[in-house]
């Protein structure tokens, strides 16, 4: 019973309906309020998600080199996209967690309990997707599929607030038929449509993507990795070098030893 | 009709949608360094406890003397470095369900909590046994337990002393893993650096001993201190194999930690002071190594040791997180 969000990039008007009901139904405040300075990245003042923002509109402004138009908007694209926790179903925060903090629900998103948390931060390196951040509260924050609104039959507040239906949130084997089918129909039209989240990607997204270019044009990792890949293989290196520096280590240990028995060939063991 | 190239484009913000940094700074750079050196003294005491001669009683003696304030050190530094100091104690226990204990052998900070517990267990047997043989501590239930812990078969001695090095290895070795185990670029490619942070743990241990008990007038030429001059040059020897194999892997990869002000310091303060240099001392004069040279030596190995954490730690951080974050 796998909840997630199904977001259809082709179809968002970077409106920030998502941005403002998440803040307002999770009670998060404003950054720095009042003093919010411009990032100069098209209409994306949020930058990133953060502790605070558990859901970020960006904006990809795609303009011929020559600025040569055939007309209003032809040859040129603005690709518009609401980025969230991908409540990955191999997720690398839930991991690493060494507190138990992060945990799966019933709902299969990764959940993390700011009761439990005590800030060590290993979650923030882990997520390969940067979405999990330390709040000014020494807690780590992300977004909670709005667990609370869920266990009372409730969508989470982004998909309710979509005008468009940009973000659409259920089971995701049916989402995942919806964007198929979705994929098909652009395909028809003559746009080259791919869904950003199937198995390929860290075993899944429960919270996936259709997209009309790269995913590294999107700021999504082609490629993105899970933190334990590589750390059987860095276990393996850390025991072949502790052999190598016993070996070395008993080697002068004993030289001097015999070294010494050698030059000294009457002298006693001295009691023990 | 598909879109033409599209050469020209205001793209998303370059921090958005990569790993973040942990914000790990000077605590828990400080904390691999004396890390390294409470397991890398203990593993080399003990060592020597078990297969040294009777003169090496002062190194063993010192290496026990320093893991458990080592030790000491490194909790605090942990504790103070979490979000919530005063939850420190979730990472052994379920805080939800107390007293159930908590190990995630797959997570490297999981597992490292672990090893930092088992091996406090180890240090502090270690160091209630050496102050108590130096007379130090006239309290009659420790010289009791001591007497006591003398007289059990040797066998026993032995298993505690080799799990108690299998500990100090896991400690000086876990930290490097630590990093592997993220998303975050260099540090997920560096496979070898649980390896390097060991080698290092063991080549600023012997340094340690070796200026302390040049410090307490032992000469150079000491049988005790030449054996340990020697494996700290073997373990400086390994070390810098696996700085090169770690470049090597990492190839273009490796360039925050091998470019710019990050890769100066790398190359003059962790290759040339903390490995070459050493390295060269201690062939030019393996048998009969002057004081001074010595102890220049070991100085220059220590200074290497926390250049490479510092170099290793704050590197993959920068500009996100800047070099003098605590």
């Amino acid at each position: 019973m796998a909840k997630g969000f199904y977001t259809d990039t082709t179809v968002c008007i970077g409106c920030k309906a998502c941005q403002v009901a998440c803040h307002q139904w999770n009670g998060l405040p404003a950054e720095e309020p009042g003093e919010r300075e411009l990032t100069g990245d098209s209409y994306d003042n949020t930058g990133t998600l953060s502790a605070l923002n558990w859901r970020h509109v960006k904006f990809i402004e795609q303009i011929p080199e020559d600025r040569h138009q055939n007309g209003f908007l032809d040859g040129s694209r603005w690709l518009m996209m609401s980025d969230v926790c991908k409540h990955c179903v191999h997720a690398g925060c839930l991991e690493v967690c060494p507190t138990g903090a992060i945990i799966r629900t019933e709902f299969d998103s990764v959940f993390i309990q700011t009761d439990v948390c005590n800030g060590c931060r290993a979650c923030l390196a882990a997520c390969p997707f940067g979405v999990v951040d330390i709040g000014s509260d020494g807690k780590a924050h992300k977004c909670t599929l709005c667990y609370d609104r869920l266990q009372h039959g409730m969508e989470p507040a982004c998909a309710q607030a979509c005008p468009t239906d940009s973000i659409r949130f259920g089971e995701v084997s049916e989402l995942m038929a919806l964007a198929e089918q979705r994929a098909a129909d652009l395909g028809a039209h003559g746009i080259q449509a791919q869904i950003y989240g199937k198995d390929d990607i860290v075993g899944g997204l429960n919270c996936f993507y259709l997209l009309v270019d790269k995913p590294e044009v999107y700021g999504l990792p082609a490629k993105p990795e899970l933190p334990s890949s590589n750390v059987a293989a860095a276990l393996g290196g850390s025991a072949a070098t502790a052999a190598l520096l016993a070996i070395t280590g008993a080697v002068s240990f004993r030289k001097r030893r015999m070294d010494d028995m050698s030059r000294d060939e009457s002298a006693p063991e001295d009691e023990p | 009709m598909s879109p033409p190239l599209m050469a020209l484009q205001w793209a998303v913000n370059p921090g958005s949608g990569v790993p973040l940094p942990p914000r790990w700074g000077w605590y828990v750079i400080l904390y691999f360094f004396v890390g390294g050196l409470a397991a890398g003294c203990y593993a080399i005491a003990a060592a020597l406890d078990l297969a040294g001669e009777p003169r090496d009683r002062d190194t063993v003696r010192t290496g026990y003397l320093l893991a458990l304030p080592g030790l000491l050190i490194c909790t605090l530094l942990l504790i103070i470095d979490l979000g919530r100091p005063e939850r420190f104690w979730h990472m052994l226990i379920k805080s939800k369900h107390v007293p159930a204990l908590l190990l995630k052998y797959w997570s490297p900070i999981s597992l490292g909590s672990w090893i930092l517990a088992v091996f406090g267990l180890f240090a502090f047997v270690a160091f209630v046994g050496a102050v108590v043989d130096a007379g130090r501590l006239r309290w009659r239930a420790a010289e009791r337990a001591v007497a006591g812990v003398r007289r059990l078969p040797s066998g026993v001695r032995v298993a505690w002393l080799a799990l108690g090095i299998l500990a100090g290895c896991a400690l000086g070795g876990y930290t490097g893993v630590l990093l592997v185990g993220t998303t975050r670029p260099v540090w997920y490619n560096a496979i070898p650096l649980g390896g390097l942070f060991l080698a290092s743990a063991a080549s600023t241990s012997y340094a340690l001993l070796l200026l302390l008990l040049l410090r307490r007038g032992r000469a150079a030429a000491d049988p005790a201190l030449v054996k340990l001059s020697d494996a700290d040059g073997w373990a400086l020897l390994i070390e810098l194999a696996l700085v090169v194999l770690l470049l090597l892997m990492l190839g273009a990869v490796a360039r925050p930690i091998v470019s710019g002000v990050y890769g100066a310091l790398f190359w003059i303060g962790v290759v040339i002071v903390g490995l070459v240099l050493p390295l060269l001392l201690h062939v030019r004069h393996s048998e009969r190594s002057a004081f001074a040279g010595l102890r220049g030596r070991a100085v220059l190995v220590l200074i290497g040791g926390l250049v490479l954490r510092f170099v290793v730690v704050m590197a993959p951080q920068w500009p996100r997180v800047p070099p003098w974050h605590l």
